[in-house]
């Protein structure tokens, strides 16, 4: 553990913090001035935060202690639009962006006492495995400075681990909340598909983006989620679902399809060890099949690509984004190329391109409709896997956090960290990370996965496995 | 394998600029995950319906009416771009 870390800590669960301050251990005010002094300490070591809210906090003296979220401090990811501050999704193109209203999540934790106290650092618009792809930097790991945190709510995880807040949200696609949360040694949380509104949230590939948390405890990623899901209008995929009771006895299933080559040793050791020491606490652990998980990336790639290539279509100079030698541009189509040439990043050119490519005439089909169909038995694999167990345990990641500019001129390589992860978004399912072990000083995520819509049958499991990890 | 050609018509498509030297590293990453999901061929698919979406998400529609933004959002919004009394000022599009 890096010297850095959980030293000058002021609180490091939402749960601690709301005691502390009904105890009046601590007041309103020296809790966010607490966190204020950590980040001005820490943040230019990390680059967690973009910017920080420092008037705005100052301004909040106290917050009803009845209402959920009192005592919660959030990092923001930089592609959640929170009124009147600016919102980079971490590209060039929004660098003078200023957000005009409120995302429905952020007048969430709003109306529910939790306050915000700076915007994180990501890889551009959300493409990325490692925080690389930043305009405004690369991210470091607190465990290691020469470590990537994970990516792309690299600045989330970072934040919440090394204590500038006690609560983030980010956003996840193919990954992007729990590889982080996994290489940051924190919870981070991945509801449902159409649990949480993505209103005022920046598209990346919208059959895919949902936002959920970071915490340090599975209950605060669970209080922080029912504070903000349920039905909203101007997110037309959401809906409400009702209360599921627990299961009196837990049934894990592992599916082995996930223990394949290319895992590090390390990793897959320190999974097998957090799998063991849950024998032996009466939770019931059997196989399961997931004959299609191979094909999950593949089909992942070409259905993102091609969603982002659409999304990523408004940001051409006029609608948003800068303007480049303007008056050098003859017509609107050179506009356009100059506009997006200069202003898009490396990832981000390189996949709106193959998603250029697999919607083309020619190849829709083959490429577009074939990973489609992929889809759909990826998401019968986990329908069957789900009348036999109440929830699946995997890997978060196939690696430990690796070095920084190690994968950057390889992107496959790099896509490769989402192997484990992408299965979730293509099923639409609830997935955890959960901090399960460290080996070479550096943290170990379990994915927890649930089925659709069974968000508290998942919670009730990952509190056991939380406290049998952590002992 | 992908030509240079078919690059520079996807960039051309894509609408955005690439040097000499970014189309050929773009033609090599693409070419390398191009390889990495061809076996996507080897599942059959036969009978298998494409998942666009889940089934129980309805899409919700509303009534297309003009409305009015409030002076602060408005204001906010001008601060992004070269305004002309209440207008944003772009490049002409047509």
């Amino acid at each position: 553990m890096n010297q850095y870390c959980n030293k000058n800590m002021v609180a490091t669960t939402i749960k601690e913090t709301q005691e502390k301050l009904r105890k009046g251990e601590i007041s309103y005010k020296e809790l966010l001035s607490g966190f204020l002094s950590r980040i001005k300490e820490r943040n230019e070591e990390t680059n967690a935060l973009l910017s920080v809210m420092e008037k705005q906090s100052e301004k909040i003296k106290n917050v009803s202690s009845e209402l959920p979220l009192y005592g919660a401090v959030f990092a923001i990811k930089d592609n959640i639009l929170i009124k009147g501050e600016s919102c980079t999704a971490g590209s060039k193109l929004l660098e003078h962006y200023r957000a005009p209203f409120d995302a429905t999540v952020i007048e969430k934790i709003r109306r529910n006492g939790g306050v915000f106290i700076g915007k994180a650092n990501m890889d551009e618009f959300a493409m990325g495995s490692s925080s690389e792809n930043s305009a405004f930097g690369e991210i470091r790991n607190p465990y290691d400075l020469e470590k990537v945190p994970g990516g792309s709510s690299g600045g989330c995880a970072v934040a919440v681990k090394d204590g500038m807040c006690n609560a983030a949200l980010g956003s996840d696609t193919g990954g992007s909340i729990r590889q982080p949360a996994a290489f940051c040694g924190v919870v981070g949380f991945k509801p449902t598909y159409g649990t949480v509104s993505r209103y005022g949230v920046i598209s990346m590939a919208s059959s895919f983006d949902q936002v959920g948390p970071f915490a340090n405890s599975v209950e605060d990623a669970q209080l922080i989620f029912e504070t903000i899901r349920g039905k909203d209008e101007k997110d037309s995929v959401t809906s409400n679902f009702e209360k599921k009771e627990a299961p009196k006895s837990i049934k894990v299933g592992i599916p082995e399809e996930y223990f394949v080559e290319g895992m590090e040793k390390e990793v897959e050791d320190a999974i097998k060890e957090a799998i063991s020491k849950i024998e032996k606490n009466d939770i019931e652990v059997v196989n399961v099949n997931l004959p299609h998980t191979e094909y999950a990336l593949p089909a992942y790639e070409i259905i993102m690509a091609s969603e982002v290539s659409a999304n990523m279509a408004r940001y051409d100079g006029i609608r948003y984004g800068l303007e480049f030698d303007r008056p050098a541009a003859k017509s609107i189509e050179e506009a356009y190329l100059k506009n997006r040439g200069g202003g898009f990043g490396k990832e981000a050119r390189r996949r709106i391109i193959l998603g250029t490519y697999t919607l083309s005439a020619g190849y829709y089909d083959a490429y577009y409709i074939k990973a489609q169909k992929v889809r759909n038995l990826i998401a019968s694999d986990f329908s069957d896997a789900f009348k036999k167990v109440d929830v699946i345990l995997a890997p978060a990641t196939p690696t430990l956090p690796f070095n920084i500019g190690e994968k950057v001129e390889d992107p496959l390589s790099m896509h490769l960290s989402d192997i484990f992860t992408v299965t979730s978004n293509l099923a639409g399912l609830p997935a955890l990370s959960i901090p399960c072990g460290e080996r070479k000083g550096l943290p170990v995520g379990m994915q927890v996965i649930g089925d659709r819509f069974n968000e508290d049958i998942l919670f009730h499991v990952s509190k056991k496995l939380e406290k049998i990890w952590k002992k | 394998m992908i030509e240079k050609r078919e690059i520079e018509k996807l960039a051309f498509l894509s609408r955005i600029r690439l040097d000499n030297k970014d189309a050929k590293e773009i033609r090599e990453d693409l070419e390398s995950i191009l390889g990495y999901v061809q076996k996507l061929k080897n599942v059959n698919t036969e009978d298998v319906e494409p998942l666009f979406h889940f089934p129980e998400l309805k899409n919700v529609v509303r009534e297309d009416k003009p409305c009015t933004v409030n002076r602060e959002t408005q204001k906010e919004m001008m601060r992004m771009g070269k305004d002309k009394d209440d207008y944003l000022k772009v490049e002409s599009i047509l």
